[in-house]
């Protein structure tokens, strides 16, 4: 049993929400000063870079995995080409800031739609098209892209096989003070030294910036999935996962919210797309690969299928894994010719197939077990005579499908999103 | 007409190295009721070991072969047995991420052990041409390829047909449960599918990469896994004469399309199997020679 339990709703509960959030929001203001000139963490003879260049495409990963966790965790549609759309949103962006001098930020309202658009139009065949038949066409589709982009016929608008440069238009803005908040950092006592010493160069000031500016892109990303989740058609998709012919009878009306969970699905890829290329200042053609897909899967498994911090931990988990095995170089005991392939391809695939025996709920399932042995926030006694026998709470991340979920309280939904459970 | 007799003979040699992998596909998915999605890598793995076999161990070539298929069979044993049999057939998520990850790994394998730079593979059928008609000319490969299609779709015939474990993996593939009601072992009889379409695969990919124009590398199976899952879905998922002819269907739709339709490039030949495989799914979903499934609703 937890060692603290607090009941929903009450000060208690609220303040511990707010304490955490808080912290996590320092932590994200901490990370991007101590990070913003290239960070190094050094483990033996190895460096790892823990850069916000590489934070930024992390957060375009759990963007990406965001959008599988809505159609593969909360549908459960095995749609897997999650690249295809990421790719088409980040060439889309690309082509829009660098030929047509849009604002960066304003594409996100072309690519969007567009996407979403895509999705549907991808989701109407997927109707007939079902479990793992979907899985393959998904994949191909994935596999597809490159040779897309790289067509003579579109080469004007995607620079071919070269890639898509674009510079970005987000520049850190003069009124916030980037600077003050660094040297505050600076003179903290024995911590000031991680943060540099003086000024921020100009580059930096834009890296943090953007690190905001896409942590808020995503957090808003995060809030409207979790509404959607907890809002009718959420609960409908959750209904198809569960058993499709019983939601079909309960009145769910299959066709639409799929496609509808397809283009939102979409979108949100897109969305990733236009932080990756936004972050990289280039859409190559070879960045979008089949390869991608599959890694978007893993970050949704690893992270835990149907949560939505999961999508967080997978986004970095794929960002960092590969990036950091490149980069180990020496370990004892393991012959450098392991260490200088695609190791960081091996380690995904053997986490990928491990945790699907040791934890089917991913990371997030692990973390959350260890946590309630903590604290637990328990729902409010429920006043209807329906709820009286409930269960003790559970939290979704437990089980990948909970199969009784809907016939839970309404209390109990307060609970499911992810976001509402404190991070870390 | 030359041109197109050579562009017959083109998709010939392409279309059995399809058919030969969706035969794979199909072995796995009428035990497993699974499409692995790891079989293209699987095969390419198995293809480096006949090399291994053939110029490391000096082998002579044939044998390098059917010892690469023994090991890669008794791989595919293991795999089922450790990986596969833990899950529930019929949730198909957690079957295709296994599959996914075994993807993953063996292509990170083949990387780390063998490294990305192509490698020439022998050759395993005789060179030049058989006949030559203008500018059309049927190579010895083709011939040799097409024949041992044959053979091969003939012997697991027979071995499905006339042997004890073929009728009991035919029992278990028709219905589980009353396969094991009437005393079949299930678990060694998809083992022996899953160590079958192993050995398959390997085959498949060996005269892939012997095709004088391609060298082995670890991503040549990527594409080819496509194309053979086009073909299989063409087929219908469980019919292995239906593999072979959706492989030979691929193949020549191929070889055919890059030369005829102008507008559309060398590269998107994959796009076209995509789409083959999308409207297959959507209008034939059990495609040319497969059985329909009936659902309960």
């Amino acid at each position: 049993m937890a060692r603290y339990t607090l009941v929903q709703g009450t000060p208690q509960a609220r303040t511990y929400h707010w304490v955490a959030w808080t912290l996590f929001i320092g932590l994200l203001v901490l990370v991007a000063f101590a990070y913003a000139d290239t960070g190094q963490l050094n483990i033996l003879e190895n460096s790892y870079s823990v850069s916000l260049t590489r934070l930024n495409k992390a957060i375009a990963y759990v963007i990406a995995v965001l959008g599988l966790q809505v159609v593969v965790g909360y549908t459960g549609q095995l749609a897997l080409g999650q690249s295809f759309f990421f790719g088409t949103g980040a060439y889309l962006s690309a082509w829009l800031v660098e030929d047509q001098h849009w604002p960066w930020l304003a594409t996100l309202a072309v690519v969007i739609p567009a996407c979403f658009l895509l999705g549907v139009l991808v989701g109407i065949p997927a109707l007939r098209i079902k479990g793992l038949y979907l899985a393959l066409v998904t994949l191909g589709l994935a596999a597809i892209f490159p040779s897309i982009v790289q067509l003579d016929s579109l080469d004007e608008y995607t620079a071919g096989a070269a890639g898509k440069k674009v510079n970005s238009d987000i520049v850190a803005p003069g009124w916030l003070p980037l600077d003050g908040i660094a040297s505050v950092l600076q003179n903290i006592p024995f911590f000031g030294q991680y943060f540099g010493d003086g000024d921020l160069s100009s580059n930096d000031a834009d890296r943090i910036w953007k690190f905001f500016v896409f942590t808020v892109v995503g957090a808003i990303c995060f809030w409207m999935v979790a509404n959607l989740i907890k809002s009718r058609p959420g609960r409908a998709i959750r209904a198809i996962r569960d058993n499709e012919t019983s939601a079909a009878v309960s009145g769910v009306h299959l066709s639409r919210y799929k496609t509808m969970s397809f283009g939102v699905a979409s979108a949100l890829g897109g969305v990733g797309g236009i932080v990756y290329v936004a972050e990289l200042g280039i859409a190559s053609p070879g960045d979008f690969s089949q390869l991608l897909a599959i890694f978007f899967i893993v970050g949704l498994v690893v992270g835990g299928v149907g949560t939505l911090t999961g999508a967080v931990v997978g986004g970095i988990v794929i960002a960092f894994v590969p990036e950091w095995s490149s980069a180990t170089t020496d370990v004892p005991g393991v012959p450098a010719r392991w260490l200088q392939g695609p190791t960081g391809t091996l380690v995904l695939g053997i986490l990928l197939i491990l945790l699907t025996f040791v934890l089917p709920g991913g990371i997030v399932a692990g973390v959350r077990k260890m946590r309630a042995k903590v604290v637990r926030v328990t729902p409010s006694p429920p006043s209807s005579p329906a709820g009286a026998d409930s269960a003790p709470p559970r939290e979704s991340g437990d089980t990948p499908h909970p199969v009784d979920e809907l016939s839970e309280p309404p209390t109990q939904h307060e609970d499911v999103p992810a976001t509402s459970a404190p991070p870390g | 007409m030359e041109l197109f007799l050579a562009r017959i003979f083109d998709g010939f040699s392409n279309g059995a190295t399809y058919g030969l992998i969706a035969l794979a596909l199909v072995i796995i998915y009428k035990a497993t009721t699974l499409i692995n999605f790891a079989q293209g890598e699987m095969a390419m793995f198995g293809a480096f070991v006949v090399l291994v076999l053939a110029t490391e161990r000096g082998l002579p070539m044939w044998l390098a072969v059917v010892v690469g298929m023994l090991i890669s069979a008794a791989a595919g044993a293991l795999i089922e047995r450790v990986l596969i049999r833990p899950f529930d057939p019929s949730d198909h998520l957690p079957l295709v991420i296994i599959t996914l990850g075994l993807f993953l790994v063996f292509g990170a394998l083949a990387g780390i052990i063998w490294r990305f730079d192509p490698r020439g593979f022998p050759h395993l059928f005789p060179a030049g041409n058989a006949i030559t008609v203008g500018v059309a000319t049927l190579t010895w490969y083709t011939v040799c390829v097409t024949i041992t299609m044959l053979a091969v779709v003939g012997g697991l015939t027979l071995l499905l047909k006339k042997t004890k474990i073929g009728l009991a993996f035919r029992a278990v593939s028709s219905n589980l449960e009353s396969a094991e009601l009437s005393g079949i072992r299930v678990g060694p009889t998809l083992q022996f599918g899953w160590a079958l379409a192993a050995a398959v695969g390997t085959l498949g990919a060996s005269i892939y990469v012997a095709n004088p124009i391609f060298q082995l590398e670890p991503s040549v199976m990527a594409r080819v896994l496509i194309f053979s899952a086009a073909a299989a879905a063409l087929g219908g998922l469980d019919s292995l004469g239906g593999a072979i002819i959706g492989g030979l269907i691929i193949g020549m739709v191929q070889s055919i399309m890059v030369q005829y339709v102008g507008f559309i490039p060398n590269e998107l030949g994959l796009a076209a199997a995509v789409f083959v495989l999308m409207v297959v799914l959507l209008f034939k979903p059990s495609g040319l020679f497969g059985t329909k499934s009936v659902e309960r609703v």
